[in-house]
């Protein structure tokens, strides 16, 4: 038994020594955000509809499953993500028309369905956090990602905003873009707990079975 | 006449039988199957990994029905079943986290073949039938990681493939007659899910059935290593055997819900595996013109990687990792003492054994990180560990100093 155990602790502690090692450069802010908090995926979508469609898109999400899984109903969902203008069952799709963000930009912006899972919940929040006006040239620039061709959209937000209410904000857009990476994450915590619950008593059930036949073993 | 207490009392149960050996072969293999008594933790991994296989083949079914097997639909395909199919994402995870699972539960059923010495006469053949099951769900599971068409999934094919083209004369060609195409594309895309979907899961299911026939042909190893067939009671049974039914199939019951607990957790609660089973770039969908600043395969592939970056020329490390696996087939000859169980087996063993594991495990941890110089010169070191066991073992088991072995189980 020691020696599988020495071998479970040796696995369990591995991905940690991994993690340890690679370092990055710059440090994240925490996003300190939660998928449990509706009002702030409500706001986290209004504000994306506002601040971010106009060159991104979430084209995996559709309006319906966002309203249903974050405590609207369609119409809601419609009128004030979707300007009014798009049906329950369509994609969010940017506002943007094709090719304007390569002759403007210089670059396609991209989409942000999985963002969350590629970077992670906290580069976002810290990469929205992370624009700093260049004393030199008088531009915005951002920390994380040097050379962004992203402007910096919240701009105003930052100057008007009480310093509290901008992280807030920030942290919804973060937060909503969470759960637009896996809309699912909030069905799997909730059903999840359930079954370790049912599994955990046929553990129990199972390990009374195996003894009851096993009585008649001689060891 | 025959004996009444062989024939099936049920009249559905006869009618059957006299047209298929249910009965005898339900008796061969589980109802009078005997199995040693004295079976320890490692032996629910073969039971566990038949259960894998199950849920791989059960959740692989369902995903090919929504799945899109071409390099313009395969990634939003997967993004379309976690999302808009019913319970699309609960099937994708227990597909996802089932490929981790069937590794860590089969390096573990290994684990204990070297523990006690199961790839030992009588049972060379059933170590071989489950080298080559090894082999296959290695292939089979770089087939599938290439559908959900992610960055990774790409690079990680590209690199791989790529090794065949060091192969000298043929190389070039091979690896083009592989991709059918002269890089990664639809083409490769679509024959791989034909190859991961319906070939190399017959296979599979073919040699898994060989697995069992050929150890029921000899009978079960134990943790002790010694052979129960060699006392048995008036009725011809061996007496430290028990009928795999009921005892090993309640027995097993259990195992199977700590391992779901466990494998549930996952699924439910870090279906990424911590970034090791399911890799971030693979969230970015394929992009030919882009590389990866570091291309790491998938955790299970890690230490054959880490042997195959330890050599300095091409050819050479395809050759070292293609080595690292075979030798794994020779083992039975390799080892040449009688005992079996490490339990009376002598010390030279026991630290070679602890080095090879040692070498297996860092070799892996190596195989996820960046090929820096201080860290390749690691993974030479624990190469040549690693192989150093295969050469070393032929003549130290010869004449190992090995503790008296029981007549029965302990």
């Amino acid at each position: 038994m020691k020696r599988i155990f020495s071998i479970l602790t040796l696995l369990i502690a591995l991905p940690g020594v991994v993690l340890a090692s690679g370092g990055s450069a710059i440090q994240l802010e925490k996003a300190n955000n939660s998928l449990a908090d509706q009002d702030s995926l409500q706001r986290g979508a209004v504000l994306f509809s506002n601040y971010c469609m106009a060159c991104h898109s979430t084209k995996y999400m559709r309006y319906n499953r966002i309203a249903r899984d974050i405590g609207w109903d369609n119409e809601t969902a419609v009128s004030e993500m979707g300007k009014n203008v798009v049906k329950p069952v369509d994609n969010v799709m940017t506002r943007m028309m094709p090719g304007v963000g390569q002759q403007v930009l210089g670059k396609t912006p991209p989409d942000l369905s999985l963002m969350a899972r590629l970077k992670g919940t906290d580069y976002i929040y810290s990469f929205l956090r992370g624009f700093e006006l260049d004393e030199h040239t008088g531009e915005w620039d951002n920390k994380l990602l040097k050379g962004t061709s992203m402007p910096h959209v919240l701009e105003n937000m930052q100057r008007h905003f009480e310093p509290e209410d901008y992280m807030q904000a920030t942290r919804d857009i973060a937060n909503y873009l969470e759960y637009v990476g896996e809309p699912a994450k909030l069905q799997r915590y909730d059903l999840g707990w359930k079954v370790l619950a049912f599994l955990l008593v046929l553990i129990i059930l199972s390990y009374l079975l195996k003894k009851e036949y096993w009585r008649d073993v001689k060891h | 006449m025959q004996s009444q207490e062989n024939k099936p009392q049920n009249s559905l149960l006869a009618w059957i039988d006299a047209r298929y050996p249910l009965v005898s072969t339900w008796n061969l293999h589980v109802g009078q199957y005997y199995a040693p008594k004295n079976f320890n933790f490692w032996y629910f991994f073969g039971s566990l990994a038949l259960l894998v296989l199950v849920n791989q083949i059960l959740t692989g079914v369902w995903l090919t029905m929504s799945f899109k097997p071409s390099a313009a639909e395969a990634f939003n395909s997967v993004e379309y079943i976690m999302r808009d199919v019913e319970w699309g994402w609960l099937i994708r995870y227990l597909h996802s986290t089932g490929a981790s699972a069937f590794f860590i539960v089969i390096y573990l059923h290994m684990m204990r073949g070297l523990l006690y010495g199961s790839y030992k006469n009588p049972r060379e053949l059933i170590w071989l039938i489950g080298m080559l099951l090894f082999l296959v769900l290695m292939a089979e599971a770089f087939m599938g990681y290439l559908l959900p068409w992610g960055q990774m999934s790409f690079w990680g094919a590209q690199v791989i493939i790529s090794l065949f083209g060091a192969i000298p004369v043929i190389g070039p060609d091979l690896a083009v007659w592989i991709r059918g195409d002269f890089v990664i594309s639809d083409a490769t895309l679509n024959r791989f899910f034909a190859l991961h979907v319906i070939a190399l899961p017959l296979v599979l299911i073919i040699l898994v059935f060989m697995h069992i026939v050929a150890l029921h042909q000899v009978g079960s190893n134990n943790p002790d290593g010694v052979e129960i067939k060699k006392y048995k009671n008036d009725q011809g049974l061996p007496i430290d055997g028990i009928p795999f039914h009921p005892y090993y199939s309640v027995k097993d019951l259990f195992g199977t819900s700590v391992f779901l607990f466990f494998f549930a957790m996952v699924v439910f609660y870090m279906p990424e595996g911590g970034g090791y089973f399911l890799e971030k770039p693979n969230f970015e969908p394929a992009n030919p013109l882009k590389t990866p600043d570091h291309i790491a395969p998938v955790w299970y592939f890690t230490p054959f990687y880490a042997v195959l970056r330890a050599v300095p020329d091409k050819l050479l490390g395809v050759v070292a990792m293609g080595a690292a696996i075979a030798v794994l087939f020779t083992l039975p000859w390799l080892d040449r003492c009688k005992v079996k169980s490490i339990r009376y087996r002598g010390a030279s063993y026991k630290v070679l054994l602890a080095m090879l594991v040692v070498s297996f495990v860092v070799l892996g941890w190596l195989g996820t990180q960046p090929a820096t110089p201080e860290l390749t010169k690691l993974a030479r070191i624990f190469t040549a560990t690693y192989f150093l066991f295969f050469i070393i073992l032929p003549f130290t088991s010869v004449s190992e100093r090995t503790k008296p072995v029981p007549e029965r189980v302990s």
